[in-house]
């Protein structure tokens, strides 16, 4: 039975465990706020861009067989997996379902691909398969603590590069997807090569090109990749910030509860040492008549 | 019915108007859109974008990108986009000077050579609007 001032210092230490929770829930928020008004933002552009791109690949592949390289599928022998995760823990399960993810990934392909190579974005993802002695083949740091659409680039383009020469089949990227401030859903996207839906007739009114398609395509279809990781990046940070609202929240949740189960333990502690004292003064008084 | 537009940037969506004209500058020569323009996609390189409502002239600094036209409908995907207002003359200017310099010093044949010169393509655009 503990004492009652350890209840009370337990009380104490749960009280304040409970500020921290609930502060980073808030501040989980207003991030989250942010994180959402950019996804947002970046949405027009992405959407526009995809069916810009559509269009033309798929005209081009209706006539002469997909019309970039960047486009063209290959027996795939080696891919790459680019796993987003956050820099901060403290997120319920939003690095560990990835982690997951990535390893059900490896071990479902592990016959259909000669190699599958693992890069990481984010500390948490970097730790989780260290841990785990896989193989990181590069680990992009800093790219969570300034979010731009600069870094985005650099990495589609060390992809696109990668793919191009043939050291690389296929690239995947691994990211929370963000659905609402309390849903993530774990998305694994082909990134390479860009899949742009089935071929299909020329619709419509023909477009006119300016330079020629297959000139046009050469800018498009890098543009379109640098959208896509842009994206992924935008998502992830969204839900990593929702992800810590709930778990944060539901923590402020459990200590509300824990002190009230330890306050009652203290009363019920408090009320029997005074029933005690009591007794004991009552039969004090009582053997002395 | 006016033409509708829509400037949209990876990071945002900068502006959405109806006007009677738009001015571009394609990667083949500058281009004017008004309506009842045929389907058309073309590359932007950077420079100024105009839009004409009414005689009255807005102007963009765009650091390239593409434009579709369709239905009256004009879709400009910029790199960047930013309004003479909201352009930053210094930094524009000094990105200016520098790349002129490091350009200078770089042959056709150097990677960054394209690099630089594109940049100091969108510093001139920005100083271009800027006046």
């Amino acid at each position: 039975m503990p004492s009652l001032r350890d209840i009370r210092r337990r009380i104490g230490s749960v009280k304040s465990t409970q500020q921290i929770t609930k502060a980073m829930k808030m501040v989980a928020a207003a991030k989250l706020r942010r994180a959402q008004d950019a996804i947002t933002r970046a949405r027009p552009y992405a959407s526009l861009l995809e069916q810009a791109l559509t269009r033309i690949a798929q005209r081009a592949s209706a006539e002469e067989g997909a019309g970039h390289p960047l486009l063209q599928a290959r027996p795939a022998r080696v891919v790459e997996l680019v796993v987003i995760t956050s820099d901060r823990g403290l997120a319920g399960g939003f690095n560990s379902n990835i982690g997951r993810r990535v390893q059900r990934f490896l071990v479902e392909n592990a016959d259909r691909y000669e190699k599958v190579l693992v890069s990481t974005i984010g500390k948490k993802g970097r730790d989780f398969f260290r841990a785990r002695q896989v193989a990181i083949r590069k680990d992009f740091t800093g790219v969570h603590a300034r979010l731009s659409f600069e870094k985005a680039q650099e990495i589609a383009r060390e992809y696109a590069e990668r793919f191009l020469s043939g050291e690389i089949d296929g690239v995947f990227l691994v990211f929370n997807e963000f659905k609402s401030a309390i849903s993530q859903k774990v998305t694994l996207k082909q990134l390479l090569p860009v899949d742009t839906g089935p071929a299909e007739e020329a619709a419509g009114v023909d477009f006119l090109f300016e330079p020629a398609r297959d000139r046009l395509l050469r800018d498009l279809v890098p543009r379109h990749l640098e959208i896509q990781v842009w994206r992924a990046l935008l998502d992830s940070a969204a839900s990593e910030h929702g992800a810590r609202m709930t778990a944060m929240e539901s923590a402020t949740k459990n200590a509300t509860e824990m002190i009230g189960a330890l306050s009652l333990q203290y009363n019920r502690a408090r009320q029997a040492y005074i029933t005690k004292e009591l007794s004991e003064i009552v039969s004090g008084a009582e053997s002395l008549k | 019915m006016a033409l509708k537009v829509e400037i949209v940037t990876p990071e945002k969506r900068v502006a959405v108007v109806e006007c009677d004209e738009v001015r571009a500058p394609g990667v083949q020569g500058g281009f004017g859109v008004r309506r009842g323009h045929t389907a058309f996609l073309s590359a932007l390189e950077p420079g100024r974008l105009t839009l004409v409502q009414g005689g009255q002239e807005t102007h963009y600094a765009i650091g390239g990108g593409f434009l579709q036209v369709a239905d009256d409908r004009v879709m400009v995907l910029a790199d960047t986009a930013e309004a003479r207002e909201d352009i930053d003359v210094e930094r524009a200017r000094r990105a200016f000077h520098e790349s002129t310099e490091r350009l200078r010093s770089l042959t056709e044949q150097d990677q960054n050579h394209a690099m630089e010169a594109a940049r100091v393509k969108r510093a001139a655009a920005r100083l271009g609007v800027a006046g």
